[in-house]
């Protein structure tokens, strides 16, 4: 649980749930027959089941192989083509309030990681971002609304955060669905 | 093993922010994939 958390906040924010198949362990990994006893690991395996509940592909890349990226995504695209059902439009996430914004600055390691986070979390319509470096109005905007000048910082109805560690985490917690 | 074809067994896990992720929850609204791994911190 604390090594998924740290893990996700390193790739600067995920949209889907990582869970953890730990107690027991690799219990719904052994219910799919991808549990490995000899080695007590499970397989570095995928696994689609459609809306109906219904498994519609099992693989394994063995556990120090690699998955291909493009042939999961050909995958979900047969996967959705193949399916008789309609679904409900998928809902975005809309767990940020309307009036956040995102102040970064140029050539800042933290502010691109936030950038990043923004991106991967599909947050790019539903959080404005101004740039410090480039705009002195949105920095007069910054010094009045968090009090200093310092940036990456996100500005939400309940305050401000300027931990790009932080802004992260508040971002994935608003904004992940299940 | 899981066989194409068959119904997926259903199963309740914590998720990184601590919430209980259920596939039934899926149900009727999206299809699913699970990404098993053997451990944090290593490739896809």
């Amino acid at each position: 649980m604390f090594s998924h958390a740290n893990w996700a906040r390193s790739m600067d924010g995920i949209s889907f749930p990582l869970l953890a198949d730990f107690h027991p362990k690799g219990a719904v990994a052994a219910s799919c027959g991808l549990y490995l006893e000899d080695n007590g690991i499970t397989d570095r395996a995928t696994v689609v089941i459609d809306a109906e509940g219904v498994v519609r592909h099992v693989s394994s890349v063995t556990p120090s192989g690699k998955r291909d990226m493009a042939e999961l995504a050909a995958l979900c695209e047969e996967v959705d083509r193949g399916y008789s059902g309609s679904l409900p439009a998928s809902a975005a996430p809309s767990g940020i309030d309307a009036g956040a914004k995102l102040f970064v600055k140029s050539a800042c390691g933290f502010s691109r990681s936030v950038l990043i986070a923004r991106d991967n979390l599909h947050l790019s319509d539903a959080l404005p971002v101004v740039n410090v470096s480039e705009d002195a109005r949105a920095l007069e905007e910054l010094r009045e609304r968090a009090g200093k000048d310092q940036a990456p910082a996100l500005v939400t109805g309940e305050g401000v955060i300027q931990e790009s560690a932080d802004i992260i985490a508040y971002m994935v917690e608003h904004t992940v669905p299940l | 093993m899981t066989a194409v074809g068959e119904k997926a067994p259903d199963f309740t896990l914590s998720d990184h922010l601590g919430r209980k992720v259920s596939l039934a929850q899926f149900r009727g609204k999206k299809h699913v994939m699970l990404l098993f791994y053997p451990l944090d911190f290593t490739p896809t």
